[in-house]
């Protein structure tokens, strides 16, 4: 019964399933989503209203919008008419100085606040307090400007009404334009591609992932082969220093750095008492802030270098090792010709694996030099974090910051099946053996 | 093995690449219980007092409720990574089903895929359902993204275990999933401890996704507090004080290194295959 195993290994796969679809597939497809819309802080997440504001009736006029319509739509005007008269019944105006203004100024429209107020000053019921007129007067404003329409047919219909004469198409513009949601757009993806900020950090990114890849694997590789060569007690004194860079928390690694380098911090305290320049080296010159973000993340990744390269030098059979050295080889050829060709394929393993997770890899820069000075230390990944969620200005740009993890996203995916293919994957899956 | 060669040039280099380290960890534990004169990193005196904030919340505020919390937060994803590794990893390792080879090599991608990069589109996961701000939604995130490992590393473990034990209980009768219970549960034990104890030492020190995901929150877990306590721009900013704070923070996972070393190095290199 093919169908019932099918349901156990579903059952036992369920729960797995519905966290991974959660965090993975879900948020891979609206970062997909995202990039292609202009989504941020002030768009909101979720839809927006229409409204008018003064800033968008002046770029409506820069984009040749009739400047009559702008103008009418700009101006408050003053209409006593049922509609407002309800309005201010509902707000609370008192009767008998309603039932006056609807006697006396029924049909009238005023264009100016001044002229409404003088015109309702010489009522007898009118309020006694300038207060109390004011809020009368507020009820009768009929305008555009700042207010808040839910939907396109509200805003719509409240421009028409304001300035009958705009043809419908202007109207539309008008209304189109005063959408405060987010819309579909390609403009990250262009605005990506044309601008020169995007290739500098291309530049840096590439840098910082060659340079940082290096280092780890040559420390990396300096650690196995020396602690391999070492006594027992001094290699494993070693390796467990090394270790600590990778088990420490990455906030406490990243405070320790601060100390190391900050103002009166370590170095700068031995460089004063050397007579050498003593400055912030984290923030204070680019060569200084490279070479610490590189050292920063590189340790890190020698560690896990000098694992994975100290596990297969302890598989290599030591009958080799010592029939080189009968042959009387050199330390220096026992290497070259022995461990380095037993170690190909970890070292082929480590530049895969921390290519990718150094490409995505913003953690430590953003908690060291956050990417300065300047932006000389931005990474893609950092910015495109920085973009979305972690704005100095306040904006976040979720859609720009999308479109720019997505560019991540598309290349992790690609390297990690190429990497499969290069692992052989086939050869770690074996078929069940019970069928039933 | 070979002592025909001088090993005291090679523990030179060593030192010397190795001497940030050296002095980074040795002052982190040092400075704890000394005084050092300004503009001097020699210390010259013995004190105690950077270790006021244990029981003087007026410092850098309680530091009780971050560890409570935080002990919470580590303890929940462990158990959501086990519970979650141990089953889908069994039936990737031995159940029948289809789609089982694309589900292995998605699960393979996403463990070699950075998750870091997926954080925007969680934040907006996390938006729509409502859990954003919320110390549940950070413990969901953070083991998710957990899980391709643990999977990937119980298959694994489930992989070495014997046939032979599966269809003798199948042969008497139990059903797979009491045989799994009940047999094969116990065989991979000792790969359950190791996840586990990967699990608590990542969670303990996870710091970006709290921040990120629960900003506001009222909950705050001890990496951001030890990150607002070692603020180098705050004006009470004392490197004697955040060390401190941050030997507090890091022993648990110390301690745990130094007892389970072993057992972590299995994982810290196996977990990490070809």
């Amino acid at each position: 019964m093919p169908a019932r195993s099918y349901l156990t290994g579903l059952a036992f796969l369920s729960p797995a399933l519905f966290v991974l679809i959660g965090f993975f597939f879900l948020p891979v497809v609206l970062t997909a989503v995202f990039a292609f819309t202009n989504m941020s802080t002030s768009t909101g997440i979720s839809g927006g209203s229409y409204v008018i504001t003064g800033n968008l009736l002046g770029s409506l006029k820069a984009q040749g919008v009739a400047p009559t319509v702008v103008d009418a739509l700009s101006q408050a005007s003053f209409v006593v008419d049922e509609q407002s008269i309800a309005k201010a019944q509902a707000a609370g105006t008192d009767a008998q100085f309603l039932a006056e203004i609807e006697q006396q100024l029924s049909g009238k429209a005023f264009s100016e606040e001044r002229a409404f107020e003088r015109e309702l000053k010489s009522l007898r019921y009118r309020p006694r307090s300038i207060r109390d007129l004011k809020l009368a007067v507020d009820q009768f404003e009929l305008s555009v400007l700042n207010t808040r329409f839910a939907s396109a047919a509200e805003a719509r219909e409240a421009v028409s009404e304001l300035v009958p004469s705009a043809p419908a198409d202007v109207v539309d513009e008008i209304v189109d334009a005063s959408y405060t949601g987010w819309r579909w757009t390609t403009s990250n993806f262009t605005r990506l591609v044309s601008s020169s900020d995007t290739w500098r950090l291309v530049g840096n990114t590439i840098f910082y992932v060659a340079v940082t890849l290096s280092f780890t694997v040559f420390v990396g590789l300096f650690l196995a082969v020396t602690t391999f060569y070492l006594p027992a007690g001094a290699a494993s004194a070693f390796s467990m220093l090394w270790l600590l860079p990778r088990i420490t928390p990455v906030v406490l690694y990243t405070v320790m750095w601060k100390w190391f380098t900050w103002e009166g911090g370590f170095v700068y305290t031995a460089a004063q008492a050397l007579g050498l320049p003593a400055f912030n080296y984290m923030k204070g010159s680019v060569p200084t802030a490279w070479t610490i973000v590189i050292m920063v993340n590189g340790f890190i990744g020698a560690a896990f270098a000098m694992i994975l390269f100290s596990g297969a030098l302890k598989a290599i059979p030591v009958q080799q090792l010592w029939a080189s050295e009968a042959d009387g080889a050199s330390r220096w050829q026992q290497i070259r010709f022995i461990i380095l060709p037993h170690l190909r394929w970890p070292i082929l393993f480590v530049v895969s694996y921390q290519t990718l997770s150094l490409l995505s890899s913003y953690q430590e820069i953003w908690l060291t030099t956050n990417g300065g000075p300047g932006r000389t230390t931005t990474v893609w990944a950092l910015e495109s974090f920085n973009t979305a969620l972690n704005s100095y200005t306040g904006n976040l740009q979720y859609g720009l910051g999308a479109a720019m993890a997505l560019i991540l996203v598309i290349v992790g995916v690609a390297l990690s099946i190429l990497y499969l293919r290069l692992f052989r994957f086939d050869e770690l899956l074996s078929r069940p053996k019970i069928e039933f | 093995m070979t002592r025909n060669f001088a090993n005291w040039p090679i523990v030179l280099v060593l030192l010397i690449i190795s001497t940030p380290i050296i002095i980074m960890y040795a002052f982190l534990v040092i400075d704890t219980v000394t005084t050092s004169p300004p503009g001097s990193a020699i210390p010259n005196g013995f004190t105690l007092s950077h270790w006021r904030f244990l029981i003087d919340p007026t410092a850098t505020g309680d530091v009780w409720r971050p560890t409570l919390t935080t002990i919470l937060f580590t303890a929940s994803i462990v158990v959501i990574v086990l519970g979650i590794s141990s089953t889908a990893g069994y039936a990737l390792s031995r159940l029948n089903m289809p789609f089982r080879r694309y589900f292995l090599a998605v699960v393979l991608v996403m463990h070699a895929f950075p998750l870091v990069t997926l954080i925007i589109g969680v934040f907006l996961v996390l938006q729509f359902v409502g859990l954003y701000n919320t110390l549940t939604g950070v413990v969901l995130v953070k083991a998710g993204l957990m899980l391709p490992f643990g999977i990937w590393i119980m298959k694994g473990f489930y992989d070495t275990v014997p046939w032979e034990i599966e269809m003798a209980g199948v042969q008497d009768g139990a059903s797979r999933f009491t045989v799994w219970r009940k047999l094969i549960l116990p065989q991979v034990k000792p790969g359950l401890f190791a996840l586990a104890l990967f699990a608590a030492i990542d969670a303990w020190g996870e710091y970006m996704l709290p921040r990120i995901l629960a900003p506001s929150a009222d909950f705050e877990v001890l990496s951001i507090y030890l990150n607002t306590v070692s603020d180098p721009d705050s004006t009470t900013y004392n490197f004697n004080l955040f060390k401190s704070v941050g030997l507090f923070y890091t022993l648990p996972i110390l301690a745990l290194y130094a007892i389970f070393r072993d057992r972590l190095m299995n994982i810290f290199g196996g977990g990490t295959k070809g």
